[in-house]
């Protein structure tokens, strides 16, 4: 039984090389972990999206289930999950994230 | 609000041998930096450490004495 919220989701995963479900928009964040999330991609320069979760509940939770991850923001990066900033630091410490990107934006 | 000894609590109840620091981010007893060291995240990648963690704090997240919470999750050996 397809899900047209989950198709929805997976559809802007796909879309969007970096994609932040969030709190607010990018004009208006509503919440400083966003915020420190699009400060964070800020400075790759590389192009990223931020769609607003708190107006739709049930795609709020449909997010949760299928990420296994309570809180907002969610990040997606080039269709996989890494979780917030507290996963992203540490990778970026260990010099992960220039490759990652690097490899997302690879052919354009 | 949540006192940082329940917040331990709650984390010792999944992770028995966690050694768990609490920072109060603003005062206001529902932001917080946990700091939670155990072997029990030997082999575990960083997103199944924190949703251990995530699965240890629910009730409280869930209710809201847990409004934001930022975490650090490292083994002993600081891995």
């Amino acid at each position: 039984m397809a899900d047209p919220i989950e198709d929805e989701i997976q559809a802007e995963i796909k879309k969007h090389k970096i994609l932040i479900y969030g709190k607010g928009t990018k004009a208006m964040p509503q919440c400083g972990f966003t915020r420190e999330t699009m400060q964070f991609f800020d400075k790759y320069g590389y192009p990223y999206e931020l769609i607003d979760a708190l107006p739709n509940p049930a795609k709020r939770e449909a997010l949760t289930r299928m990420t296994n991850w309570p809180t907002l923001p969610k990040v997606f990066i080039n269709g996989k999950f890494y979780g917030d900033t507290d996963i992203l630091d540490p990778m970026e410490k260990k010099g992960e994230i220039e490759p990652l990107l690097k490899e997302a934006f690879k052919n354009g | 609000m949540i006192t940082t000894e329940t917040l331990t609590t709650y984390v010792r109840k999944a992770l028995p041998d966690a050694a768990v620091s609490v920072t109060d981010r603003t005062g206001t007893m529902d932001h917080f930096s946990i700091r939670v060291v155990s072997d029990m995240f030997k082999g575990k990648n960083l997103l199944d450490r924190h949703r251990l963690i995530y699965d240890a704090l629910g009730e409280p997240m869930k209710d809201g004495r847990i409004h934001a919470l930022e975490i650090k999750a490292e083994t002993t050996d600081g891995s």
